[in-house]
């Protein structure tokens, strides 16, 4: 029965009150451990047509008469446009349409970094736009740009007011502690870099707008391009059937869509709007950088008795404030912590959800400084964690938590550290490093599914959600599967368009399969136990095999339909893991190589054991290019991206992929839904900077505070390692 | 824009802008760095294979990576270039006349080598620059093959003329700011390489694959002469003496980090040469 209740949502960290109608969840879990189809590999559904190139992109569409947008995008980092001439480009052979700030949502006139969206023109090809917008006539007036985070801090010029957090007294427990540590942490800004770049088309048939998008949220970008144009939601359709990746950057519509629909409307034709590389690198999102100052203090048994934290997100021109400090809250059981976060408003592309939003930068920088407490300490990395295990979240109950057996399970993979670093030599110096991971990843209501079944035997699971590239089909069908008690090659599953099924969920904040998971199992759950029904009154048994129960349905249908129930109320619902990384550095010309990986995670039930190793591995490798390679750099005169090419913005390559074990604990969360299932997709890459840098600790005993670690700052810290052991000094700063 | 693919050097036309694997020369003109009424692609002109110490320019560096008759600098500075896509198509003669990977060049700063009046690596973003002949232009040189070349003491054999590979390349000044002493019109034919008795390059890399040198040393043996050039120190392939001519290089602060690598990297090369 459908209920009204007023609850707290959580996407990627960040908590609102809503009111939600939700359907209760009354299925039982199934037991822990593998069951017929659900907790066994499957290869992908679309794995197949993937490999062949059959399946269609957003990128790949090309509709009848389809016209080419290209945007004009600003040099200046501050400015404003004093005047603009649309004209020259008006007269250009093909131009068809052109519009100016003002014109289309995200259009501005007053820009704050170098790359923002003006104006745009569409035109029969996309040579001809981009020769249009070259034509078009700007007069700037060019305003002052700080680049600077700390220097934003200082001029109190923030995205939003600072957050502050306090438990205990920070200052009273550091003067009492036995041992204190102090660091400052720097992580870079990094691109999501997307294999398919940021794109829309769009297309008006009478009063209804056909959004074709590369997109993590179908139904988010229906709500939020109907409140934009003033329409009723439902003359929005939004269509995603297979994306190229997004990582947390396509979490909405953008000025591309609205772009793309305004030159739609101006034109009567359909029209694209797609970034280039050197725009994706530029406006399409960005993991902002950050600057973490931190203390910790603890006895000397290893008791941590405070956390003290200040933080500052380098945000860029718009974007949130992500919760840098989550980690240091959340992670160890300590009862005094203070922390403040910055939120820097720079002239600077804005920051977007990237994997795991500020937990990533904040789990460096604290799972650092938790080895360097472990070094002055003189204690075992793994024990002060031990010793230090939060059994709730702030004082609230964990639906479940099972980071104790993900240690246990670490055991072995850390006990190598004694051979591994036995292997060192005059040059390549080696060592075992390790960090804990927490993160959300417990989804919610409200999602919907529905199952057909047809007299072929065949079920059909229909629901208006996305793939975003992550194995979601494959999983929803052996939920399916598994209730239905049918083989996985007869269920399909359709999705990806929202005049086609019912509403569903982001595909963020790692939450899909446990936000959609429990609602395909509701609705397999509602057809079974009609297929059920149905053999009863032919004289079977209920448990009579789907094909033989049906096959004289002929075109009549079993139709079932399922709901997400809510999430259990009081408790929090979060993910953990711990990753062991084995390094080797030359220390005479800086190269860090990372030999192996061992992540090690807790998000409940697993539905596909080679889905989820895959998005480990993922997790992992882009874990690899954000902590060594990966570096957006900014000319510092003009705020300019300079790696906006995929030659110099270095992600890893396959050669640069390290051994990777996964494991999972895979027990049920027995108090979040009918499935038990957390979500899988940001917490790979939550520990593995910190991991790495503490194995590079563990094998120069070089301290790491900057991320990437590049040769240069490789290089950087085994001189101060020499310096510091020169001057005899003591372990920690 | 037009295609020519002419099959003698006589039937390009002047003026006209060269290809041969279109490596670079594609992107270039897809960020408007490069334009042409008329591309002529020069695969037909060009001699590709190797024959004895001879190596057609239109050799590709996938071709060169797996031949064993030729000094082992050459081969795995060809090996450690790019990624396996791109020395599939990029000649050899077109590797040794790429620009550089200077973001402010490769954006469009009007910068020295672009005909303006300063260097904006200099003041700006630059630790992936020179650490060598860096004041008027700080851009760092991406050949691998080129430092190969010039230790190998290769020559070239142009439509036009014969030079060594060290006089192919010139330093950008006030009055010229071009990095090469080719003129218009002519066309890299053929790589002549010297007897070499022993040969060595190695590579930083900031990843595996496809990373243009950070600093690449080439050193070779050949009679009782050892000849050392460094790629990506300078704006050209940069030839020192011996590894005491490191004191002598003038970083600037973020280009700091190359100077103990290049020392490193030329320590083990002579010693992996005995």
């Amino acid at each position: 029965m459908a209920r009204l209740i007023r609850t707290e949502k959580e996407v990627e960290g960040r908590y609102e009150e809503v009111w939600l109608v939700v359907e209760e969840d009354p299925l039982e879990q199934w037991p822990a451990g593998p069951r017929e189809i659900v907790g066994r590999p499957a290869t992908r559904k679309s794995g197949p047509a993937r490999v062949r190139g059959e399946v269609r992109f957003t990128a790949d569409l090309k509709l009848p008469g389809m016209l080419q947008a290209v945007v004009l995008r600003s040099p200046y980092a501050h400015a404003r446009v004093k005047t603009i001439d649309l004209a020259p480009a008006l007269a250009l052979p093909g131009v068809r349409a052109a519009i100016g700030p003002g014109e289309a949502s995200g259009l501005e006139e007053e820009i704050g970094y170098s790359g923002a969206a003006v104006a745009a023109v569409a035109a029969d090809t996309f040579r001809q736009a981009r020769a249009a917008i070259e034509a078009i006539e700007i007069e700037w007036e060019e305003l002052e740009i700080v680049l600077d985070a700390d220097e934003a801090v200082r001029r109190e010029q923030f995205t939003a007011p600072p957050r502050q957090y306090e438990r205990g007294d920070v200052d009273k427990a550091l003067a009492e502690a036995d041992v204190v540590v102090e660091a400052t942490y720097r992580t870079q800004s990094v691109l999501h870099n997307s294999m398919e770049t940021h794109q829309a088309i769009c297309e008006w048939t009478g009063d209804i707008l056909n959004v074709y998008i590369s997109t993590q949220f179908i139904w988010g970008v229906r709500d939020a391009v109907a409140e934009t144009l003033e329409m009723p939601p439902d003359k929005v359709r939004v269509v995603c059937e297979f994306m190229g990746g997004g990582f947390g950057s396509k979490n909405g519509p953008d000025e591309y869509t609205f772009v793309a629909a305004e030159l739609a409307k101006r034109t009567g034709r359909p029209v694209r709007c797609a970034l280039t590389r050197r725009e994706e690198s530029t406006a399409a999102g960005n993991r902002n950088a950050t600057i973490q100052r931190l203390r910790a203090g603890a006895r000397s048994d290893g008791t941590i008795v405070a956390l003290d934290g200040e933080f500052t997100n380098a945000v860029g021109w718009s974007g949130w404030n992500a919760s840098t400090e989550g980690p240091m809250k959340m992670l160890y059981d300590c009862e005094n912590v203070r922390t403040v976060t910055y939120g820097a408003k720079i002239n600077t592309p804005p920051m977007k959800a990237f994997r795991a939003p500020g937990f990533v930068e904040g789990t460096f920088g604290l799972e650092c400084l938790v080895d360097e407490l472990a070094a002055k300490l003189d204690m075992d990395p793994l024990e002060l964690r031990r010793r230090n295990y939060a059994a709730t979240n702030e004082g609230t109950p964990i639906s479940s938590k099972e980071l104790e057996e993900c240690y246990r399970r670490a055991e072995p993979h850390w006990e190598r550290r004694h051979e591994v670093r036995s292997r060192s030599d005059a040059v390549w110096k080696r060592g075992v490093g390790m960090a804990s991971q927490i993160w959300y990843g417990g989804g919610g209501p409200p999602s919907y599914a529905w199952v057909r079944i047809g007299s072929d035997g065949r079920a059909t699971v229909i629901t208006a959600m996305q793939d975003i590239g992550t194995g979601t089909r494959t999983a929803m069908a052996q939920i399916a599967a598994e209730e239905l008690r049918l083989p996985l090659d007869k269920v399909d599953v359709v999705l990806g368009d929202s005049a086609r099924g019912p509403y569903a969920s982001i595909s963020a904040g790692s939450s899909t399969l446990p936000s959609m998971g429990p609602a395909v199992r509701a609705a397999a759950a509602d057809a079974r136990e009609q297929v059920e029904d149905i053999a009863e009154q032919r004289g079977m048994p209920r448990d009579a095999p789907v094909h033989e129960v049906v096959d004289l349905l002929e075109d009549a249908q079993i139709l079932g339909k399922g709901a997400r129930g809510p999430n259990p109320t009081g408790m929090s619902v979060l993910t953990f893991g711990v990753h062991v990384v084995e390094v080797a550095v030359d220390v005479e010309t800086g190269e860090v190589v990372v030999d192996r990986v061992a992540a090690i995670h807790d998000v409940g039930r697993i539905v596909n054991p080679l889905g989820a190793s895959s998005q480990v591995e993922g997790g992992v490798i882009q874990g690899i290019g954000h902590t060594l390679s990966e570096d957006r750099l900014l000319d510092p005169e003009t705020g300019r991206v300079l790696t906006s090419t995929l030659d110099s913005y270095r992600m890893p390559t396959i050669a640069d992929v390290p051994e990777i074990v996964c494991e999972f604990v895979d027990k049920p969360d027995t108090h979040l839904t009918n499935l038990g299932s957390k979500g899988l997709g940001e917490p790979p890459i939550v520990p593995i900077a910190a991991a790495i840098a503490n194995a590079i600790r563990d094998a120069t005993g070089a301290d790491i505070y900057e991320l990437p670690i590049s040769r240069e700052e490789m290089l950087r810290a085994l001189e101060r390692a020499k310096e510091k052991e020169r001057r005899g000094a003591p372990a920690a700063v | 824009m037009e295609l020519l693919r002419p099959s003698s050097v006589s039937e390009i036309p002047s003026n006209s802008l060269l290809l041969a694997g279109g490596t670079e020369v594609v992107p270039l003109l897809q960020d408007g760095l490069l334009s042409a009424a008329t591309l002529v692609d020069v695969r037909g002109v060009v001699p590709r294979g190797v024959s004895g110490n001879v190596i057609g320019a239109g050799t590709t560096l996938g071709e060169l990576e797996v031949q064993p008759g030729i000094p082992d600098a050459l081969r795995e500075a060809c090996r450690l270039a790019a990624s396996p896509q791109l020395r599939n198509m990029s000649s050899l003669g077109g590797n040794l006349l790429q620009a550089t990977r200077c973001w402010y060049w490769r954006l469009d700063y009007p910068c020295r080598l672009h005909g303006g009046d300063r260097c904006h690596a200099r003041e700006g973003e630059h630790r992936e620059h020179a650490i060598f002949a860096n004041d008027f232009c700080a851009s760092a040189h991406p050949s691998d093959i080129a430092a190969a070349l010039v230790a190998l003491g290769a020559r070239l054999r142009t439509n036009r003329r014969e030079l060594a590979v060290e006089e192919l390349y010139r330093l950008p000044d006030e009055s010229d700011r071009r990095t090469t002493t080719l003129e218009d019109g002519e066309l890299i034919l053929e790589v002549e390489l010297p007897a070499v008795d022993a040969s060595v390059y190695l590579k930083a890399m900031n990843r595996k694959r496809w990373s243009f040198p950070q600093v690449g040393v080439a050193v070779a043996r050949i009679g009782g002469e050892t000849r050392i050039a460094l790629a990506g120190v300078a704006p050209i392939p940069w030839r020192i003496d011996g590894i005491e001519a490191l004191d002598t290089a003038t970083p600037l602060p973020r280009t700091e980090w190359k100077l103990p690598l290049a020392r490193a990297l030329v320590n083990r090369a002579l010693a992996s040469l005995g």
